[in-house]
């Protein structure tokens, strides 16, 4: 039904942007003192996904209420706008919310001070995944919570640097520019397996069996590999080629061309979360 | 590197962006596939857990458009009875929305059944 389709649209979307904008924060607050030249282009990219993130997260929930009517018609029902509001979902969207909004006035402030203060905004707009879901529900609701934020603040951090990265690459200066990719492939490296643990460690506490790969959950779990298949592959190739290539001076052509697929990929991995979250369940 | 690199293919296998809890349909009347002889007079619908009922529409396969059901109850429940529409024979489609009310995740699905009068 039309009114499906908006909706996971507006999700997918709408993830993009806060893990943009969260994660945007977090390079700030690593590498931003040592940049010289996109410091305000980086901020200014970052409150624009803050605000994008709100408009879409807000949209998003406000067509709650058409999707449980089937459709828009749900948008002038009274009953159901206050049962989407109030739920679980919409307390965890309000949040997202209003971390978003934080991170978009705290960039306005520059330096560091306005950096820390956009990454505990990111931290709150992040926080709003732990208050719905299955995670909220289960009596392990602790442990599950902890390892959720993990593995968001994660993702958050290695989506929302690339296009930073790609900034850099476009402004500053290359030996400092090579510098910082490579402390980036560095940390981003050493953060991966944490997504593994934590992932692991949630899947099997809330599913417990292989048995939903056999359901579409399952298929599009598959689908999510393959994906995450190939961002492995460039990940690698940016991290022992072409950042050294960059260093030694060649043309950043290509890895621009690999950091760009690098966040196409990572959307439509995104994109495939929004859809198993929005129709499917692991049991 | 390599064992990183197959943990971290691993870990989207498993990634747990949320996941919702979903009320399933556990039964219904008419059931799905079902061919009953006597026209319905209520739909009853039983889900595997407490959940609004927010949406319900008929639609007679090869007819026009669907007919919504309304009103429906607005308190959450395992079961519903619904006073179904005056129905002559036929082959139907019944779509259901269900909220769960723990986490309000959205369900759907649709039961067919067919009412073909005894000889």
């Amino acid at each position: 039904m039309a009114v499906d389709i908006v909706s996971v649209t507006l999700r997918a979307l709408g993830f993009a942007a806060l893990f943009q904008a969260a994660g945007l924060t977090f390079f700030l607050t690593l590498f931003g003192w040592e940049l010289n030249r996109p410091r305000p282009g980086l901020r200014r990219l970052g409150a624009v996904a803050a605000i994008a993130g709100v408009l879409l997260i807000l949209a998003h929930l406000a067509l709650d209420a058409p999707r449980m009517a089937g459709d828009f018609s749900g948008l002038w029902d009274g009953e159901l706008q206050r049962l989407a509001w109030n739920s679980g979902s919409g307390t965890a969207a309000l949040v997202q919310a209003a971390g978003l909004l934080g991170i978009a006035l705290s960039l306005r402030r520059p330096g560091g001070v306005g950096a820390r203060r956009a990454a505990l905004c990111a931290l709150i707009a992040l926080g709003g995944f732990l208050l719905t879901g299955h995670t909220s529900t289960h009596p392990l609701r602790p442990l599950l919570a902890a390892l959720l934020a993990l593995h968001l603040l994660v993702i958050a951090f290695w989506f929302g640097s690339l296009a930073p990265l790609l900034l850099v690459i476009g402004t500053e200066a290359r030996p400092l520019a090579a510098r910082i990719l490579a402390r980036y492939s560095a940390i981003a490296g050493w953060l991966v397996p944490l997504i593994l643990v934590a992932g692991l460690s949630l899947a099997w506490i809330l599913a417990g069996s292989l048995a939903v790969l056999r359901q579409p959950y399952g298929q599009l779990l598959i689908a999510k590999i393959a994906g995450f298949g190939l961002l492995m592959l460039l990940a690698a190739a940016n991290r022992w080629r072409l950042v050294p290539a960059l260093a030694a001076g060649s043309p950043v052509t290509a890895l621009r061309r690999s950091i760009g697929m690098e966040i196409a990929l990572l959307v439509a991995v995104l994109s495939t979360t929004a859809v198993l979250t929005t129709y499917y369940s692991p049991h | 590197m390599k064992p990183r690199l197959a943990f971290a293919v691993l870990a989207l296998a498993l990634l747990p962006l949320p996941a919702f809890a979903h009320a399933h349909l556990a039964g219904s009347t008419p059931a799905d596939g079902s061919v009953v002889t006597v026209p319905p007079t209520h739909f009853m619908l039983k889900f595997s857990e407490a959940a609004h009922l927010t949406a319900l529409s008929l639609r007679r396969e090869g007819g026009g458009k669907a007919q919504k059901i309304a009103p429906l109850p607005t308190a959450a429940s395992k079961s519903f009875s619904i006073i179904a529409p005056k129905l002559s024979p036929g082959s139907f489609s019944l779509s259901y929305r269900v909220v769960a009310a723990d986490d309000n995740h959205l369900s759907m699905g649709t039961i067919r059944f067919q009412l073909s009068p005894a000889p």
